[in-house]
């Protein structure tokens, strides 16, 4: 089931179109792969889907119900939940702090410390003296306690070792597997696309390829062409 | 030595606005990172809406409770100006936004409130006071004093044990973050504007009738305001409250002295500059090293 799509979606910055005609679709139990070199409009796509800067054109639909004029603050609580890169802690909160503060009535903490045990034992510890890993751990989890139907995740493995990125993507696969639809932005792209069910790249504000993620994680030699593109070619 | 312990006692009145002014200061910027100038002209406005409305014969409480109202409308007005006209400017913006505000607030409260004319404020606490040691202990002191403990206590609590303290914590370390997640990032943000105004409002008509009651000398609170803020860091609420209280205490010993009390004004002046040199002692040692 379609949970989040956007169609003909234009976003610009500073009047120059950064997201150009772009054709999502984010499903329930399905987690959307957004894979794309730095600078492809990957996070920009995920700001204007939630609300962050504002839709030039086209249309951002939250099953079925139109979000181009919702704010940030109302797409939230309809159920689009966005993990912003950078590890966006309250930081002089503890553990338990940063996940009641989102925490939905029908919500409960002992869900996220089944998710990630790692932080039950953490909880009272404030976050900023948390490593990277269980930073994004408590993101991540904040983010699932104001039960969304979709969470967008940008970036989550930057600067993190890869036994924690590991990690990290199992928990992201278990977030869809509990029903929920998932796009993820990953620089870690292997791993990405052995997690992922959909595939999109982006490349110059546009997706330039949309499929599955099994065929594009079986054809390196194509996933370097499509992040690449001429100067891949040139190369 | 009871002449001393006479004027240090006298000075607890202001003292106890003072904290009460620090205190909204530091919760002003603390929950919604602004440095708020016009905190005292904002409750400078209920003040006088309150004695405008004693002159005009109104009894005094509903007085009282109009002029807090205002001053929290007053002080909402200027959140919403910061909240939607500059939501994504610097600190440094925002706090030169309230600077110029505070000015033209000024000139037109002058202008409103009759000038520089002192007006006659009742004294909203009444009652005789305690003897203390000899000393009498104002009832408005002890208002006064009183009404910043609660601050600080409730403010403290609110922010560490309740949900609308997490989330107003969430709102002041990150607002956008706090807006994904759902929270009322704008509702919150003009609450904590119309409580400041409120309790700006009730410190100024404490201290008022102590004071020269004209529109600009209340206004111009906002320096022993900030001096007790700074004491804290902008940060803590008791540090303010302390603060608040010493700098009244010593304002009110410095007029025992015949040659220091025509500038018993400067006080805060002087803790300000004294708590910023303090503050740099350790990139000047770093420096020695």
């Amino acid at each position: 089931m379609n949970i989040l799509e956007t169609e003909n979606l234009v976003i610009k910055r500073m009047g120059i179109p950064v997201v150009r005609e772009v054709n999502l679709v984010a499903s329930s139990g399905e987690i959307s792969v957004l894979l794309g070199a730095n600078g492809a409009g990957k996070t920009t796509l995920l700001e204007g889907i939630s609300g962050i800067i504002p839709i030039a054109s086209g249309s951002v639909e939250l099953e079925g119900n139109d979000m181009v004029k919702v704010s940030a603050g109302k797409r939230a609580l309809a159920g689009i939940a966005h993990v912003e890169q950078g590890r966006t802690i309250f930081g002089s909160m503890t553990t338990e702090e940063n996940l009641k503060v989102a925490l939905h009535p029908d919500a409960s903490l002992e869900e996220i410390y089944e998710l990630f045990p790692e932080l039950l034992a953490r909880k009272d510890v404030q976050s900023m003296m948390l490593s990277g890993g269980e930073q994004q751990m408590v993101v991540i989890g904040r983010a699932l306690v104001g039960r969304p139907k979709v969470v967008l995740i940008d970036e989550m493995s930057a600067g993190l070792a890869p036994v924690v990125v590991n990690r990290l993507m199992k928990g992201v696969r278990r977030l869809a597997d509990l029903g929920l639809a998932v796009v993820l932005v990953e620089q870690f792209a292997n791993l990405a696309l052995e997690i992922g069910d959909r595939a999109y790249v982006m490349r110059r504000g546009s997706f330039v390829y949309e499929g599955d993620c099994a065929t594009l994680g079986n054809d390196p030699d194509q996933l370097h062409h499509l992040y690449l593109g001429d100067i891949g070619e040139a190369a | 030595m009871n002449s001393l312990l006479t004027s240090a006692v006298a000075g607890l009145s202001a003292g106890g606005a003072y904290a009460i002014l620090g205190v909204c200061v530091v919760f002003t910027y603390r929950l919604v990172s602004v440095v708020k100038f016009t905190a005292t002209a904002l409750g400078a406005i209920g003040a006088f809406v309150m004695v405008i409305m004693t002159e005009m014969g109104y009894p005094l409480l509903p007085s009282v409770l109009v002029g807090i109202l205002v001053g929290a409308l007053a002080s909402t007005a200027v959140g919403l100006i910061t909240t939607i006209w500059f939501s994504g400017s610097s600190q440094s913006i925002k706090a030169a936004v309230t600077a110029a505000l505070l000015v033209c607030i000024i000139a037109m409260g002058q202008r409103l409130t009759g000038g520089q004319q002192p007006r006659a404020f009742p004294d909203i606490v009444g009652g005789a006071g305690i003897q203390l040691a000899g000393v009498t202990i104002t009832a408005a002191s002890l208002v006064a004093i009183g009404f910043a403990v609660f601050l600080t206590v409730a403010a403290e609590q609110v922010l560490n044990r309740t949900r609308m303290g997490l989330q107003l914590r969430a709102l002041s370390e990150r607002p956008m973050a706090a807006e994904l997640l759902g929270i009322p990032v704008r509702r919150l943000a003009i609450g904590v504007w119309a409580a400041s105004g409120a309790m700006t409002s009730i410190a100024l008509m404490l201290v008022a009738p102590l004071r020269s009651p004209d529109f600009g000398s209340l206004s111009l609170l906002v320096v022993p305001a900030f001096a007790a803020a700074l004491i804290g860091s902008f940060k803590s609420f008791r540090a303010a409250l302390v603060g608040g209280i010493l700098i009244g205490v010593i304002e009110g010993l410095a007029s025992v002295f015949v040659g220091l009390n025509q500038y018993r004004a400067a006080v805060p002046f002087l803790v300000i500059l004294v708590v910023l040199l303090w503050s740099q002692r350790g990139a000047q040692w770093d420096e020695a090293r």
